[in-house]
């Protein structure tokens, strides 16, 4: 077996394609002229048959997958997330009011694509795709877990957002679970003084985040929502009963994406004390991911200065 | 007279057009212009069986229709009246809140085998995907796909054709409906078209211009699309609002109740 840690999270989603091709013959792959770095190309080497590139033209992508959703294929669509949302009309207008099961896959999201700027770094999917009725969002840490979601995503019903890097990641899912599903947020450690929720591919962060505050003598807890929609509403309100103050991480805005999801069902059922991290700007151009989080302050550090604030204001 | 025969078929026109102008009367949010437009193509391809009002769903080997211009789906529930599948109580009820017959095709309209084309240029894409899902499948099933001129505007239009001449999607027939008309008023003042018979053959597309008011010229123009190697398109030269003079070929979609109750006393 293949250690599909030691792949990049786009050869993870090439793979996990290729494979789910094996298994179900219903499911077809479209790209926008993104076969080759999204690694859809993996599933047309074995499946060419199933395989559309539709050009650059993410509107009809989206469009096209939909109608072969009518004629009943389970179509995976896939592009930079940056452009997936160019075509945000045409999911709402002809995937989401019919809850079509087409699977729209953004890659390159938030600073994956740090070398071309601003234009291609998506910090807003997460936001765009939530609003949607019917629509699944998820965003998987690592490429164990891109694998997971992605073969795991067949099963769902309607319309479903997958969220996927290019090639940094740091893998921190492998060893945690077996099995994705769906709505399931997974507990990475346990914790009574600040609760830690991320999603997305800053949990690691998050992990260091939670060992710096123990040797503060700050008990953290860490919990990764892989989904953040469906969102699991019984793992936020037990740790933030339990611990009373709740950090959510993302790398996306701080306005309408995973904080605000956790922000909306909080507010109402167990208002606590709560801090949103994430992006308040558009990204740069930079070498590589990691220059943009130290840049933009998605650190294990600040995290780690973020919850200690958030602990003593409770 | 022959069953789908032309003579036929201009009656069921003819009645539709009337059901359409009742429909106007009874609720000035339909687009009656536009549908008014479309009628003879909606016919060639319903009256002629090509497509079909009572199609279960599961069907295989079936014809698939997409009403791309959505707003035109009275002239479907006209014809449909017409032939006998509607009443003329449900047409009366149209765009009511109670009502199945909603003013764009939705998930529970009936007769409609591609819901939510109301966003203009979507239903162009819907039916490339569903045609490209259809034979790959091995299908026999052609999609007849009904367009405005005004929606060409939408680069996603021009993003699909390409898919569908690039894939050479000989189940695809495409039809035109160059009213010449939209939102805004004459095309020629709101975006001149260019030339769409040369846009569509640089593509790859077999195209053929008929008359769509004469039904004859449209069942003749679809015989030959279906026989093409290369995806068809039919440009359809039409008038907007045709049979009622106080709106043919403007861009206004109403008429007060009386005027409809009137118009529709006139027609056939």
């Amino acid at each position: 077996m293949l250690d599909i840690g030691s792949l990049t999270p786009r050869d993870a989603l090439g793979k996990a394609l290729a494979d789910l091709g094996d298994l179900r013959k219903d499911v077809v792959v479209l790209v926008a002229d993104t076969g080759e770095t999204t690694r859809a190309k993996f599933f047309a080497e074995r499946h060419p048959e199933r395989f559309f590139n539709v050009g650059i033209a993410e509107q009809s992508l989206v469009g096209i997958a939909a109608g072969l959703a009518l004629a009943g294929f389970m179509p995976y669509a896939l592009t930079f997330a940056a452009f997936m949302t160019r075509a945000w009309e045409q999911a709402r207008n002809s995937v989401d009011r019919m809850a079509l099961p087409v699977r729209l896959v953004g890659t390159h999201a938030g600073f994956a694509d740090a070398y071309d700027g601003p234009s291609h770094q998506a910090l807003e999917d997460i936001a765009l795709f939530r609003v949607l009725q019917n629509f699944t969002v998820l965003a998987p840490a690592d490429s164990c877990e891109v694998y997971r979601v992605v073969t795991a995503s067949a099963a769902l019903k309607g319309p479903v957002y997958i969220r996927v890097g290019r090639d940094f990641h740091i893998p921190s899912t492998c060893e945690l679970y077996d099995r994705f599903e769906v709505g399931k947020a997974y507990v990475v450690f346990d914790g009574s003084d600040v609760a830690i929720f991320t999603t997305g591919v800053v949990l690691p962060f998050a992990i260091e985040a939670a060992q710096l505050l123990r040797d503060r003598g700050i008990s953290a807890a860490v919990i990764h929502f892989p989904s953040v929609k469906p969102l699991d509403y019984a793992a936020v309100e037990k740790y933030a009963s339990a611990t009373g103050a709740v950090l959510t991480v993302e790398e996306h805005m701080v306005y309408g994406g995973f904080g605000s999801a956790v922000a909306e069902y909080l507010s109402q059922t167990r208002p606590t004390k709560m801090a949103i991290m994430g992006l308040k700007s558009y990204g740069r151009t930079a070498k590589s991911p990691q220059e943009l989080y130290q840049y933009f302050g998605l650190t294990p550090e600040n995290i780690a200065a973020r919850a200690e604030e958030l602990v003593k204001l409770k | 007279m022959e069953r789908g025969g032309v003579s036929e078929l201009d009656q069921l026109v003819c009645k539709a057009r009337r059901y359409v102008v009742l429909m106007a009367g009874y609720d000035p949010g339909i687009h009656l212009g536009s549908s008014l437009s479309v009628m003879e193509i909606v016919a060639a391809l319903y009256g002629t069986g090509r497509v079909k009002f009572n199609v279960g769903n599961g069907a295989h080997n079936r014809n698939y229709f997409v009403l791309s211009k959505g707003h035109a789906i009275h002239a479907v529930y006209a014809l449909a009246a017409a032939m006998g599948y509607l009443t003329l109580d449900e047409l009366r009820e149209t765009g009511s809140l109670g009502s199945r017959l909603q003013n764009h095709p939705e998930v529970d309209t009936p007769f409609v085998d591609v819901p939510n084309s109301g966003s203009l240029g979507q239903g162009i894409s819907l039916a490339v995907g569903l045609a490209l899902g259809l034979r790959l499948k091995g299908e026999r099933g052609r999609v007849y796909l009904v367009v405005g001129d005004g929606e060409l505007d939408e680069g996603q239009s021009w993003e699909s054709f390409a898919v569908a001449a690039h894939y050479n999607l000989t189940n695809l027939v495409t039809i035109v409906d160059l009213n010449g008309v939209q939102l805004d008023g004459h095309s020629e003042e709101v975006l001149r078209k260019g030339d769409l018979a040369g846009r569509f053959k640089s593509l790859g597309f077999e195209v053929f211009e008929v008359n769509g008011h004469d039904v004859n010229q449209l069942i003749s123009a679809l015989e030959r699309a279906e026989k093409s190697e290369r995806p068809a398109v039919i440009i359809a030269k039409t008038v907007r609002g045709k049979g009622v003079p106080a709106i043919e070929d403007t861009a206004k979609q109403r008429l007060s109740r009386d005027d409809a109750l009137k118009y529709a006393g006139n027609i056939c």
